[in-house]
């Protein structure tokens, strides 16, 4: 149970990450995220269907389709919305539900899952899952890669823009295309780590809720600075949430979630506030 | 949002066709259609005296719609309240709820209002959809998916006298709200939802106007979820669901923000179009989903308002709309942050 969620936790790590990269750069609330993450799943599972069973192979897929969706939506509607407090977060929660009800349409309302793979036993009994294995290493691999693209030269413009958006712009930089490529990349993030989670649950058309939410609390906590605190606090709520869903039931572990993010925005409204504007 | 220019005998007019509607003896099912239609209209506009007039995106609004409906089902068959009763309570219940939601969400700004309502919303939703602790007479448990009954006083309600009394719920709230969002109050929510820092400045307590705005919006809107409940006969899960919240941003967004009477006429077009089509509920979600991307991204002043400002370029003499330059311009070299 602990290692699950240590595995779950490390891939929801990769997805925050792109939350955060999305609210640092772009400067939106992505609430789409967690539809990407959903995609990733079906792309996984209609993979699998086809009798290509290892998430290896649907993580670059997933990552490709959300990112040339993640492009679309970025260029066509986040960008020219940007400066409407109102059309935002209902604009990218109207993509949420729509790609919901799509997949509802394609692939019904019920739960489907993906035959995980033999789990391995170590020693004293410890029950090691393949899945977990597979998906906790790419994503700790995709994380170091970011961290490194982000502190190297290819990432100086995102950390510009992220900075000051104008001195960016004034130094002939295209801000609006590079926004929308990161949102499109932040997408493409989310999709592989649904991709890589998919064979840990049941596969339905609302799973990308929770994650979201999960994605939201770590970046309200842990900022948008480090990637190493992202993937530590997404690995304890990772393991916080299989507890949840362990002692309880699998459906509390999203209603502690929604908890979790009613009280932070109570207890730190001016933190986060300070987070969502201009950071100097 | 300005207020809005509607001509009061269109309205008449509206309201007139309205009332002459089951005369020409329609199908039932129409009628239904029509009353499920007013009091989501209602909904809609109490939406908008939160998110419109005040401007506090609220993505929960259907917590207090569903605590409506649900404290009007359990007071009616558990405790065995009357009705009249069981619906003030309701009323009262949901107002409470809202004044709690709006205490949590003054301090916040812009999307987290969005975001902690949302949270709220589905916490609640969860809770109903688990939750099968009520056991009912008979012995068997109540609520989870299934929802709770309604106990009625009458046996059948026609469809004509439903009808009715929905659209007389819709004309005295819309009533009650349009004139609450011109009266002094409401003024100083509109001047909080334009810049709060410039309202605080001008010795406004944002935060209680705030709260008022959500205790008001969402008494109306338990109003039309308590109206809901007895229409249908029982409380559902649905009532709460994050669906019904982003419904009436929708049909708000289309008929245009701050308005209160363009969220109601868009409420009820798009709800007959959808339902009078009998399209499975996943895809009138989706068209739904799909109006509002296209309205917030072609009309982002809503229809109504983008027509408006056309209008007023076309017949000013040349002259622009008040607002719209401007905005195009932020758009277009994408300064500003939200």
């Amino acid at each position: 149970m602990l290692l699950d969620g240590l595995f779950a936790g490390g891939t929801y790590a990769l997805m925050a990450a792109g939350m955060a990269l999305i609210l640092g750069v772009v400067k939106v609330i992505n609430l789409s995220h967690g539809a990407f993450f959903t995609l990733g799943a079906y792309v996984a599972y209609a993979l699998a269907e086809r009798g290509i069973e290892t998430p290896i192979a649907a993580a670059p897929l997933a990552a490709v389709i959300a990112f040339a969706f993640g492009v679309f939506l970025g260029k066509s509607f986040v960008n020219p919305v940007r400066s409407h407090p109102f059309a935002l977060p209902v604009g990218t929660l109207a993509c949420a539900l729509l790609f919901e009800q799509a997949a509802q349409m394609v692939w019904g309302p019920h739960p489907l899952s993906i035959e995980a793979g033999k789990p391995w036993i170590g020693p004293g009994g410890l029950v090691v899952r393949r899945w977990g294995v597979i998906a906790f290493f790419s994503s700790a691999a995709l994380l170091g890669g970011l961290k490194w693209v982000l502190s190297a030269r290819p990432g100086l413009p995102l950390r510009l823009i992220a900075e000051d958006e104008e001195i960016a712009g004034s130094l002939g930089m295209d801000v609006e295309t590079i926004r929308y490529l990161t949102f499109g990349g932040a997408c493409a993030m989310a999709a592989a780590a649904g991709a890589l989670l998919s064979p840990s649950g049941a596969v339905t058309p609302t799973m990308g809720r929770a994650p979201l939410l999960l994605s939201l609390v770590v970046v309200i906590v842990a900022g948008m600075d480090s990637v190493a605190a992202i993937f530590l606090l997404s690995i304890g709520l990772g393991i916080f949430g299989n507890a949840c869903a362990w002692f309880l039931s699998p459906q509390w572990s999203y209603v502690a979630l929604l908890s979790a993010v009613c009280l932070l925005l109570a207890v730190r409204p001016a933190g986060i506030v300070a987070l969502a504007g201009r950071r100097d | 949002m300005a207020a809005a220019p509607y001509r009061g005998g269109w309205l008449a007019a509206g309201i007139g066709l309205l009332l002459l509607f089951p005369l020409s003896s329609p199908d039932a099912f129409f009628l239904d259609v029509f009353t499920t239609g007013f009091l989501l209209a209602a909904f809609a506009a109490s939406w908008d005296v939160v998110g419109g007039v005040s401007g506090q995106i609220t993505l929960g609004h259907a917590l207090p719609f569903g605590v409506a409906a649900y404290a009007c089902a359990l007071l009616t068959s558990l405790a065995g309240w009357p009705l009249p009763l069981a619906l003030a309570a309701a009323v009262l219940l949901a107002a409470a709820v809202g004044a709690g939601i709006g205490g949590l969400s003054a301090p916040l700004a812009g999307p987290f209002v969005a975001l902690l309502t949302l949270a709220l919303g589905e916490i609640a939703h969860e809770a109903a959809v688990g939750n099968t602790f009520f056991s009912g007479p008979g012995g068997y448990a109540w609520g989870g998916e299934g929802g709770i009954p309604v106990a009625l006083p009458w046996e059948d309600a026609s469809p004509f006298s439903s009808y009715y009394a929905a659209l007389a719920f819709l004309c005295i709230a819309s009533f009650g709200m349009l004139r609450f969002s011109r009266s002094g109050a409401g003024l100083i929510l509109r001047a909080v939802a334009g810049s709060p820092i410039t309202a605080q400045a001008s010795g406004v307590p944002i935060a209680r106007f705030k709260r008022l705005a959500f205790t008001v919006g969402s008494a109306f809107a338990g109003a039309a979820g308590a109206c809901f409940a007895v229409h249908v006969g029982r409380a559902t899960a649905t009532d709460l669901s994050l669906e019904l919240s982003f419904q009436a941003a929708t049909f708000a967004a289309v008929g245009g923000r701050g308005t209160i009477v363009g969220p109601v006429v868009a409420a009820l077009v798009l709800h007959v179009l959808f339902q009078g089509l009998s399209l499975p509920p996943s895809a009138r979600v989706l068209l739904y989903a799909l109006t509002l991307l296209v309205t917030l991204r072609f009309f982002p002043g809503g229809v109504v308002g983008t027509v408006r400002d056309l209008a007023l370029r076309i017949g000013g003499n040349g002259k622009e709309g008040p607002r719209s330059p401007r905005r195009r311009n932020r758009n277009r070299t994408g300064e500003g942050t939200p």
